[in-house]
């Protein structure tokens, strides 16, 4: 195993921090190339999301009448924090968690779900309409897929005898890939995966077409790209989570490139493939075909090992 | 009742190039009929003045510098032609054409909107 | 920017599509009460891309007239100055020689198909199909360069002249159109199945939006709007002009009333078309191009309908013998379409909503005329200056 970097180190520089500031936007290339790819079309050039970032963050800030200034400022800085606390749980790069704690796959799952409440909460602070449609929305798809995806992320976690996501990695990359043992808790968790981060099909909450932008509406400049680039990291954690689990754990960094995209490319296809889900068939497939299959799975599980 | 229809289009389109063409690195030609800049043929102009009464837009001033020689200076503005082609049309005479090469006509100043055609000597004592 | 009002009535939540929208494509404002994400009604206010175009023709002289009214829509400019074309040559007294009609009725085919992609990728995006919308849309890319070929430009064909056609098809040309029409009829089969096959879209438009056929008689709609309700009303097959007589087309009729059968008799429309433009190409009658007209077209008032991509397009010309028109009077198609959304949304879900304005190909451009209301007592007509002067008024 490789060996863990110091503390600061992995906060600050790498694998948290910086290189998790500049490879998730990486990451977001990739993906809107790879969506471009399968619609037949060039997509952006490789420098198109940090030059979002850098003309976001110079541009004007304009807050609307009516809104809680404090929570206006403040709810796009909670939730990029919450990303990035995210990831110092997670393998990232292959390399061993260093603030890995007991339990801390809760922690994780709870820290990714701050940013849809931030978003939610971002939504109903304006008075726009469009604004509190998109928080209703974000809020309902919220309430929708979480549990489902919890309990796909579940029976990895029953299978390793452990909460530690550290130790989940470990031992998934001693075993047999997942994918093949838990193949329906994979697809649950996948699917789960494109609907916390608002991926087309599931982007109902931010439906450009439908209700302008969604809780983003009133956003601009610096909240903007604050909430842009959260989102964007919890594409990364999310890849990673879901790949250290059933792609057969993330050992090294070279692992963790070739899963990471491997699932990238699945997942791009998946956003190109589909239509939008109105908000109440989101909500009717996850409750009744999500629910159902990852609850099947953990049945299987439980039967298994008591088989075992 | 199908998931994903299009799976096949997505498939086959991720081994091939894509579709877009990149301009301006890499031009097409324009089909003959495309309808660009104008282009005047000065000895055939007769001065009827049938083009300029009927452009919609008021893209062709005709300025006479002899009549009787048939010295005609036909004054193009680009910036106001819609590239209709109805003076190629309404001229009896076939003194008009639309280039099909000359159609990348955006400029930084507005001086190159406004072309005067014909003879250069005609166009040199239009200046004057 | 108030979003309730204070009143005892239950809690009414405006939002408004428009007038700038990602879901429209040009400017237009519709009101939507909701209550949660359910509609509980819809009202229109249109008028945003008036540009005066029926006033500012009776400053131009009947040649030039036409490019003008042309210029109403970008996507069916060749039906507006084909209707202009053949209203003016009925005052004039005259017929455009059969080569040129059939080429007028080659070129309104194509710009059909054109505009037909055009609407499927903008229906997908609205429902938010993206990689239909991408597909289509490189599709469409053929059919434009066809166009480009033929008459040299990719939109704004400007193909007719009072009197007949610019221009003329030769073996080169007609063989390009022969396999972008091949290539095209394959794609089209392809969308057509997915458009009624793919579940995710088929949850967006099937039972969408449904208008039974009494319904659609009343509320006025027309084109495939209508003829998706089982209305088998088409004024190429009601009252044929142009070509249409040698060149005839079937009609394509739906039951199902709703979103996905417009999409359905759209797609066969189109098969429709690839038909009769491969009939044409065969068998193109020989002869001129043009009929000699005179810049002063006779007194009297003429009436021409055709059918464009969205319906039945209506043209009144009235001329007092001199070289402007006096009068031209334009209703077009999507005018009519209004009602079946806007007194059918509310019992719909708000994403519901663009769909649905998708799904009767509104082209806000075209519709920007003067409509006159029933008058109610007490009217008064006021003259342009104190129209101006109220103008002036009201924004100080």
């Amino acid at each position: 195993m490789t060996p863990t970097l110091p503390p600061i180190v992995a906060l600050l520089l790498v694998p948290g921090g910086l290189f998790l500031l500049v490879g998730s936007l990486f990451y977001e290339w990739a993906d809107r190339k790879l969506v471009a790819q399968f619609q037949n079309r060039i997509g952006p050039r490789w420098f198109q999301p940090e030059a979002d970032m850098f003309k976001l963050l110079a541009k004007e800030e304009i807050v609307p009448d009516g809104v809680n200034r404090a929570l206006f400022h403040g709810l796009p800085v909670v939730a990029l924090v919450g990303a990035l606390t995210a990831a110092l749980y997670v393998p990232m790069l292959g390399l061993v968690p260093s603030y890995s704690f007991r339990g801390d796959l809760i922690v994780t799952l709870y820290l990714l779900s701050l940013m849809t409440l931030c978003m939610g909460l971002a939504g109903a602070n304006t008075i726009d309409r469009f604004s509190l449609l998109g928080a209703t929305r974000a809020l309902t798809q919220m309430f929708s897929y979480e549990a489902p995806f919890l309990l796909a992320l579940l029976g990895p976690a029953i299978v390793a005898g452990t909460w530690q996501i550290g130790e989940i990695n470990a031992y998934a990359s001693k075993h047999a890939w997942l994918l093949l043992t838990q193949p329906i808790g994979f697809v649950v968790a996948i699917v789960g995966l494109m609907g916390k981060l608002e991926l087309p099909p599931f982007d109902a909450p931010e439906a450009e077409t439908e209700i302008v932008g969604g809780a983003m509406t009133e956003y601009s400049g610096r909240g903007w790209a604050l909430f842009r680039l959260g989102r964007d990291v919890e594409l990364m954690v999310g890849l990673t989570l879901a790949s250290a689990f059933y792609l057969g754990g993330l050992a090294n960094p070279l692992a963790f490139v070739l899963k990471t995209f491997g699932l990238l490319v699945v997942t791009a296809g998946l956003q190109s493939l589909f239509a939008r889900l109105r908000i109440d068939q989101v909500v009717g497939l996850w409750w009744r075909i999500g629910m159902m299959l990852a609850l099947a799975q953990l049945l299987v599980i439980a039967v298994l090992s008591r088989v075992a | 009742m199908r998931i994903g229809a299009m799976l096949s289009d997505i498939s086959r389109s991720l081994f091939k190039k894509p579709v877009t063409e990149l301009y301006p690195f890499v031009k097409k030609g324009a089909p003959e009929r495309l309808r660009g800049k104008l282009i005047f043929d000065a000895a055939k102009c007769t001065g009827c003045k049938i083009c300029v009464r009927d452009c919609p837009a008021d893209a062709i001033e005709l300025h006479v510098i002899d009549k009787a020689t048939k010295r005609f200076v036909l004054m193009f503005h680009s910036d106001r032609c819609t590239f209709c082609a109805q003076c190629v049309f309404s001229c009896n005479f076939d003194a008009i054409s639309l280039s099909h090469e000359d159609w990348e006509l955006a400029a930084l100043s507005k001086d190159s909107f406004h072309v005067p055609c014909g003879r250069p000597e005609d166009v040199a004592a239009m200046a004057k | 920017m108030e979003s309730q009002t204070p009143q005892a009535t239950p809690k009414k939540f405006i939002v408004p599509i428009g007038p700038q929208h990602p879901a429209l494509k040009e400017p237009g404002h519709f009101e939507i009460q909701v209550d949660g994400e359910i509609v509980t009604s819809a009202t229109a206010r249109l008028g945003y891309v008036h540009r005066g175009i029926e006033k500012g023709v009776e400053g131009q002289n009947w040649t030039a007239s036409m490019y003008l009214l042309e210029r109403i829509c970008g996507i069916c400019s060749h039906v507006h100055a084909t209707a202009y074309a053949i209203g003016a040559e009925k005052l004039a007294g005259v017929t455009a020689p059969p080569r040129a009609q059939a080429i007028r009725v080659l070129v309104a085919e194509l710009e059909r198909v054109h505009s037909h992609l055009l609407w499927l990728g903008v229906a997908a995006h609205e429902g938010g199909f993206d990689t239909l919308f991408m597909y289509s849309w490189r599709d469409r890319e053929t059919v434009m360069d066809i166009l480009e070929a033929l008459t040299g430009n990719r939109v704004n064909y400007s193909a007719n002249l009072i009197g007949g056609v610019k221009f003329d098809v030769d073996d080169k040309q007609a063989d390009q159109i022969r396999r972008g029409i091949d290539f095209l009829e394959e794609r089209t089969k392809h969308y057509l199945e997915v458009v009624t096959t793919d579940e995710t879209f088929l949850r967006r438009t099937r039972g969408v939006g449904t208008m039974t056929r009494e319904q659609a008689e009343e509320l006025g709609a027309v084109g495939p709007v209508a003829r998706a309700s089982g209305v088998p009303r088409d004024v190429r097959v009601d009252a044929p002009y142009a070509a249409y007589e040698q060149f005839p087309v079937k009609l394509v009729t739906d039951t199902g009333g709703d979103l996905e059968a417009r999409f359905v008799v759209r797609m066969k429309e189109l098969f429709e078309c690839y038909r009769v433009i491969r009939e044409i190409l065969d068998k193109l009658p020989p002869g001129d191009l043009t009929v000699k007209v005179k810049p002063r077209l006779p007194a009297g008032e003429a009436i021409s309908r055709v059918e464009a991509p969205r319906g039945e397009l209506f043209y009144f010309l009235k001329s007092a013998g001199g070289t402007n028109p006096d009068r031209i009077k334009v209703r077009t198609p999507s005018l009519c379409n209004w009602a079946s959304v806007l007194v059918l949304a509310p019992g719909h879900k708000l994403a519901d909503i663009p769909m649905m304005l998708a799904g009767i190909d509104p082209c806000f451009s075209c519709n920007d005329r003067l409509v006159t209301i029933a008058r109610r007592a007490g009217a008064e007509t006021w003259t342009w200056a104190r129209l101006r002067q109220y103008g002036i008024e009201y924004y100080r």
